[in-house]
């Protein structure tokens, strides 16, 4: 009897204990993105236009450079994670995270949880925060950040974002020392029961090959420039720039840069001009989107 | 006694937040101490002693024998000046609606002026303390902080509670933290995070107890004893110990309310890794301890502190999850060293050639090239083979781009070391690679082998050269690329290891790798070594006198770097010397009588034998010249430095002479400019060894 426990019986758990906290339940942004964070509903929403948002979502995140062939047991180039953003931060945020974690069958008390010191920042948004990485018996199993900037832009009032690392969670609930050993679905195997492996294990073997070997760069190249063009176009209009189309190709830049990287086709003193490109991308749809760009 | 009682109370501030970073609370601890016994003293309320305490949530502070009223306030009012007008007169005292007898007149520096002065009466202390706590909360400084939901104030991480007691009563009031968004005082605090129970603070003198029978211990050196002791009871039954780490147990301490110490287990297969990458694995991410037996073997196990209290079975699984984690870890590591050991080292550095050192220096493929240069240029001084002196600087680098030292860049250095001694390179070449980084600090062990040491200066000299040359030389408190500890670093080895070159030889065949052929550069760098210089040596137990005495002479350019270093230990050896005080006063003598001179700047002046009168103008003419020989034959002998002394204390008999019989302030001009260029000359050739003038008596 593994049901409770499963990798999908997690994330509706989580849902359905956020929606319970008031957030409103989102589906994953249909691109490819690096981590939750860069989804509009935490990006452009901290920023306005209502002083109050709450949101959860998972989101699959993209991180070329970690491919491994599925060869190493921790490490994914494409993984889940859980993201939480409530505005403004709850006073009682630290309690709710735990109690998330009772809600989905890990009993803080039974186990060591710390907060340590995790300062975050992401170049390529414009985006920092201060908060923590959460340990449990020593694993990381969340981010817990508060934001202070986006785009450059102070974040008020500040948001709270949880981020749950949910392959690391589901291996700490189910003691599973390989993420590919992860039970899905809580069916056992011998009635068609799926692992992590099953659904995941080929799709990181063409992917690591894919970024690290195959990949078009000079497609690439281009693919990122007209991003970026297309970006300068849609904001081109001051007064009435379309601010999530923009947004929309700043994520793109942003995926394509990370499979450049990955190539190693970026050299170490190109790599600050791209992230810069990014930030532009980022900044100038924030303003756009808080109708302040003309200012 | 009653009186007092009555009269003082205790305090207690606690400010409660969220998990506070461990590397900031000590000095947390310590600014609020400064804060509030600044405030108390600035408002005349005395109070007799303080303790504070600091952790992940609680910052608190206790004042006892607080006095509960303030001092009656004396304040003074300046009026007009004391011959001012009438009128001027009368203003002040109507505004005041004084009596020209309740005025007096005192004497200022800026004349006589009519004052007032008023005794007020002393605030009671509890009305005071909103006050002075918004003071405090407002003038918090944290290394980083934020702000939270709609709040301006910032604080390292959110401040959700301010306990606030005198006399054990709660003061009333509140602190302002955003807009219309106040914190109130109270009188409760919360239990460890495992309960988090709101805790109500009846008495002060109860305070710290309380929290300990809630699990968090408030007194972070109580934390650290306790994890010692348990530590040592723990290991002792085992006849083991743990790898002395002071600077993580201290992270430790600041990162658990209710320390729990806890031992776990390495598979063995991963005992075969280096040991360096084991236990860097197990403090970078997970603040693990590593265990060795008496002979200082490795064990495979991991001590760690857990945040709370003892319990057989939650103990059992938070071990068994720390051990999960760093198998994961471990097999990470292996991962990377297993790739790594399948790769070349030239390989690696085709890679360098695409990692810049630093902006216009070029990429670190071309610092290794120069390197090698300058590092066969030297390896003689050093003793070693200029071929392995080369072949230790190519393959220096190579490291950076490993995976290992790309997941942990304090690895660097290490990982060059044991992947050349796998790739069976010379011995002395590993050894020179896995310690060339060393010394970090100025308290750090310097290298242990002539090449390491070789390797280690040059990489440094590399390093200083470039950064001068294009212009980033330390400034101020900025020191972006550690210019300062590097040529700190340059300086030990050289004294270290009794180099027998100066500053100019050492710099020149770098500033040719780098083209630079700008005086000013090489002086800049030259100053900064001399600095450098002075604080090692004078750090060795030398007189600073005497230190600046020797480093202080025209020619230190061009001085080996030992024999500074043993002319100092002679003339520290000789400064007890009766003979040698006789030298110096007779030094400062002549000194005294060049100085009211004017001379051209040469470093010769013309005497004319025609134009002497004495045998002891003779003698000095004679000695000046020797001496100036002497100096140029056996100045940088290392042990002729005592001969070049007692040549010194030679001339004492002579000089004498010279001061009794001989009149250097002559009616004729040309006897007198003569005799004066003879005691510059003499003064010269011995400036040259060191400047005299600068030891104290």
């Amino acid at each position: 009897m593994s049901v409770n426990n499963s990798f999908q019986k997690i994330i509706t758990s989580l849902q359905s204990f956020w929606i319970d906290q008031g957030c409103v339940l989102l589906q994953p942004y249909d691109l490819e993105v690096g981590a939750g964070t860069f989804h509009p509903a935490t990006v452009l929403r901290v920023l306005g236009p209502d002083p109050i948002w709450k949101a959860a979502y998972v989101q699959p995140c993209r991180r070329p450079t970690d491919g491994r062939y599925g060869e190493n047991p921790n490490r994914l180039q494409h993984y889940y994670q859980f993201q939480v953003i409530m505005q403004p931060s709850p006073e009682d945020i630290q309690n709710l995270y735990l109690e998330s974690l009772y809600f989905i069958g890990l009993n803080p008390k039974d186990h060591d949880i710390r907060f340590v010191e995790d300062d975050w920042e992401s170049p390529t948004l414009g985006a920092s925060g201060l908060g923590w990485e959460i340990w449990c018996d020593g694993m990381e199993i969340s981010q817990f950040t508060y934001f202070q900037q986006v785009g450059g832009i102070e974040v008020k009032p500040v948001a709270s974002e949880i981020t749950y690392g949910l392959e690391r969670l589901a291996m700490f609930i189910q003691k599973i020392e390989n993420v590919y050993d992860l039970d899905w679905d809580g069916i056992e195997k011998n009635k068609g029961g799926k692992t992590y492996g099953d659904i995941f294990l080929q799709q990181e073997k063409e992917f690591s090959k894919y970024n690290f070997e195959k990949s078009d760069t000079s497609f690439l190249f281009k693919q990122f420039n007209d991003a970026e063009t297309e970006c300068k176009n849609l904001l081109d209009d001051k007064k009435n720039p379309i601010a999530l189309p923009a947004y929309h190709q700043c994520i793109k830049a942003s995926h394509i840069f990370n499979l450049l990287d990955a190539r190693g086709v970026i050299s170490v003193s190109e790599r600050q001009s791209y992230i810069l490109r990014v930030r532009n991308m980022a900044r100038s749809s924030c303003l756009a989107w808080m109708g302040k760009l003309n200012e | 006694m009653n009186n007092m009682e009555k009269s003082r109370g205790n305090l207690l501030l606690e400010f409660f937040s969220e998990e506070i970073p461990a590397r900031m609370q000590l000095n947390s601890e310590i600014q609020l101490q400064n804060l509030l016994v600044k405030s108390l003293t600035q408002r005349d309320i005395a109070f007799e002693s303080f303790k504070t305490f600091s952790g992940p949530r609680h910052l608190s502070i206790i004042i006892k024998n607080i006095e509960l009223e303030q001092k009656d306030q004396e304040i003074e009012k300046r009026g007009p000046r004391f011959d001012a007008n009438r009128k001027a007169i009368d203003g002040f005292l109507k505004s005041n609606q004084l009596k020209i007898d309740e005025t007096i007149i005192k004497e200022t520096n800026k004349g006589k002026f009519y004052f007032h002065s008023q005794m007020i009466k002393g605030q009671k202390t509890y009305e005071i303390l909103p006050d002075i706590i918004s003071e405090i909360v407002n003038s918090f400084v944290w290394p980083k902080s934020q702000r939270w939901a709609n709040t301006d104030l910032k604080w390292a991480r959110p401040l959700r509670n301010i306990v606030l007691l005198l006399n054990n009563d709660v003061v009333k009031g509140k602190v302002e933290i955003g807009k219309n968004v106040f914190l109130n005082f109270t009188n409760f605090t919360f239990s460890h995070r495992y309960s988090d129970k709101k805790i109500v603070i009846n008495k002060i003198e109860n305070y710290e107890q309380l929290l300990e029978e809630n699990f968090v211990i408030l007194d972070r050196n109580k934390r650290l004893d306790k994890i010692i002791n348990d530590t040592s009871s723990l290991l002792d039954k085992g006849k083991l110990k743990l790898v002395n780490d002071k600077s993580l147990l201290e992270e430790v301490v600041g990162l658990v309310e209710y320390p729990n110490i806890l031992i776990g287990s390495i598979s063995k297969e991963f005992m075969k890794l280096p040991r360096e990458v084991l236990s860097t694995a197990m403090r970078v991410h997970q603040k693990y301890f590593s265990i060795t037996d008496k002979e200082n073997n490795l064990e495979s196990k991991f001590l760690f502190v857990a945040n709370s209290i003892k319990e057989k079975d939650r103990d059992f699984r938070v071990i068994e999850g720390n051990e999960r984690v760093l198998k994961a870890r471990l097999s990470d590591a292996s991962y990377f060293f297993e790739n790594d050991i399948t790769n070349t080292f030239q390989n690696w550095n085709e890679k360098l050639k695409k990692v810049t050192f630093y902006e216009s220096l070029g990429s670190l493929h071309d610092k290794i090239i120069r390197m090698a240069n300058i590092s066969k240029i030297f390896a003689k001084d050093f003793g070693v083979q200029s071929e392995l002196a080369k072949q230790a600087a190519i393959l220096s680098k190579a490291d950076l781009v490993s995976e290992m030292v790309m997941e942990f860049p304090e690895l660097q250095g290490i990982m060059g070391g044991h992947y050349a001694k796998i790739k069976n390179e010379h011995e002395e070449v590993t050894k020179a690679i896995f310690e060339h980084y060393k010394p970090k600090g100025v308290s750090d062990d310097l290298p242990e082998t002539k090449l390491g040491s070789l390797l280690s200066m040059v990489d440094k000299i590399d390093t200083l050269v470039g950064f001068f040359s294009i212009d980033k030389k330390p400034t101020g408190s900025k020191d972006p690329f550690a210019l300062r500890r590097n040529s700190f670093s340059i300086v030990q080895i050289l004294i270290n290891f009794k180099i027998n070159l100066s500053l100019n030889e050492l710099l020149k065949p770098s500033l040719k790798e780098y083209c630079c052929s700008s005086k000013s550069i090489k002086r800049n760098i030259i100053d900064f070594m001399i600095d450098k210089l002075k604080f090692v040596l004078s750090n060795q137990n030398n007189r600073m006198d005497v230190v600046n005495s020797v480093l202080n002479t025209k020619i230190v350019n061009d001085i080996p770097i030992k024999i500074i270093s043993s002319r100092i230990d002679s003339i520290s050896k000789f400064n007890k010397n009766n003979d040698f005080k006789i030298f110096l006063a007779n030094y400062k003598r002549i000194n005294n009588i060049l100085k009211s001179e004017k001379f051209p700047n040469k470093t010769e002046f013309p005497v004319d034998l025609k134009f002497f009168d004495t045998i002891e103008e003779e003698n000095i003419y004679k000695l000046s010249n020797s001496f100036s020989k002497e100096i140029i034959k056996k100045g940088v002998c290392e042990k002729s430095q005592d001969i070049l002394i007692n040549y010194l204390i030679k001339m004492n008999e002579p000089i004498s002479l010279f001061f009794d019989n001989v009149i250097v302030n002559h009616n004729d001009n040309n006897i007198r400019i003569n005799r004066l260029n003879l005691l510059k000359n003499l003064h010269n050739s011995i400036s040259k060894f060191s400047n005299f003038e600068l030891i104290e008596d």
